[in-house]
């Protein structure tokens, strides 16, 4: 065994040597590449993770913001509706009103000029009965003179 | 068992062949890593010395690459970020558990780049022909710490005594030691038996395999750069290379699949 051993030049020391090498590069490595690999990998992952979720979380909020635009639409172009036709009916009951108004007020100054006009035909008929009356008694004065 | 008789049947004609070359011919080829200093009093091999380069190059990498870390990854980055998460799962995937998986991906992915950054940087020119001679024998100062038994015997070690450990944790004493020592049945008692020579043998078949390949590798590339110096070396570096990144994987693979086993239980598992 031990002519073995010589032959292969084994010593205890070498290979307790190698041994104690293999442990320290071991730990060596998985300090500073295995570990901090792994973590970048790790981190990584959980970046893209977190991003894929932002990019969805904002693609729901851009669909949710679409829904209620388009409903803030609708719904103005409801009341818009809504205002134009009760406009349009204000406008028609404003017109009738005043058709209506200008009728009552038409008919009005047709009775006043027809009242006026009624009066004034009744004072021009007193006004001459009143100067026939003078012109006959002037006429008889004259007459009466002349007769003397 | 196959697998362990193939190599022990390697390494001993590696053995043999190498004994045969050292004394006659100027080929140049020690089995064993040489001791180019001391430490106080530490042997220090060529092997050892190399073990810390590719030590130092990992840990090395490792900060800065740890000081470049953006959210949004260059090049580099993403291709590191690629490998790790793809072993990562793979490892997910084997062992049908996070938790399991997350506790043994850094010893799995450290052997791998370990033994693979080990395996690759041999092919540098300069490892194995700069080196010192002490009167007539030359002892190059860098040495593939693969083609050591004491480094790939080590990692066997650790290899397997997670593995056992971690059975031993998951199914509990009894059930653990159930699997080895069994009464209940003659049958069960000889498939125990099977299993403890199996388990220890993982030690011999995971340092071998390496230690075999790569030492092979290190040989076939001499003797033919050897005989012949121009234009064949070249595919055999490309092979070598290849197998150096294939050991790697295995002994990697080994160990995560040998841990799955030892967390399963026998009796669930079908």
């Amino acid at each position: 065994m031990s002519d073995l051993f010589g032959a292969f030049g084994l010593q205890i020391p070498l290979l307790i040597a190698q041994a104690v090498n293999f442990a320290v590069l071991m730990v060596a490595l998985w300090y500073f590449l295995y570990k901090p690999v792994m973590k970048t990998l790790e981190s990584r992952k959980q970046l893209i993770a977190s991003g894929v979720h932002a990019a969805e979380e904002a693609e729901a909020k851009a669909a949710k913001a679409d829904d209620e635009a388009a409903k803030v639409v609708h719904g103005a172009e409801t009341e818009a509706e809504g205002i134009v036709s009760t406009a349009r009916e204000s406008a028609q009951s404003e017109r009738q009103r005043i058709i209506k108004e200008a009728e009552a007020r038409a008919a009005s100054v047709e009775k006043d000029a027809e009242a006026r006009a009624k009066e004034d035909a009744a004072r021009a008929l007193r006004d001459s009965e009143k100067e026939i009356a003078r012109l006959s008694m002037l006429a008889a004065e004259k007459v009466l003179r002349t007769e003397k | 068992m196959v697998g362990v008789d193939l190599v022990s049947a390697t390494s001993t004609a590696v053995a043999t062949a190498t004994a045969a070359v050292v004394h006659e011919s100027p080929i140049h080829v020690s089995l064993k890593a040489e001791v180019i200093g001391h430490l106080l009093g530490f042997p220090i091999t060529n092997s050892l010395l190399m073990t810390w380069i590719v030590m130092a190059l990992l840990i090395g990498f490792a900060i800065w690459f740890r000081g470049t870390l953006k959210m949004i990854p260059g090049k580099l980055q993403a291709a590191v970020e690629w490998a790790i998460e793809g072993a990562y799962g793979y490892v997910v995937e084997t062992f049908e558990s996070e938790k399991l998986a997350k506790q043994f991906f850094p010893l799995i992915a450290t052997i791998f780049l370990f033994v693979l950054v080990a395996n690759e940087l041999e092919f540098i020119p300069g490892v194995g022909s700069i080196g010192l001679f002490h009167g007539t024998e030359f002892a190059p100062l860098l040495r593939a710490p693969a083609a050591d038994l004491n480094f790939t015997l080590a990692l066997a070690f650790i290899s397997f005594f997670t593995i056992e450990i971690t059975g031993l944790a998951v199914l509990g004493g009894l059930k653990y030691a159930g699997r080895f020592v069994n009464f209940s049945s003659p049958v069960n008692f000889a498939v125990g038996l099977i299993e403890i020579i199996s388990n220890l043998g993982r030690l011999v078949s995971f340092s071998f395999r390496l230690f075999g390949n790569i030492f092979a590798g290190e040989v076939m590339i001499l003797v033919a750069g050897y005989f012949v110096p121009y234009l064949l070396p070249a595919p055999l570096l490309g092979f070598e290379m290849f197998i150096g990144a294939i050991q790697a994987l295995v002994f990697a693979m080994l160990t995560m699949f040998f841990i799955k086993l030892s967390v399963t239980d026998p009796h669930e598992a079908h």
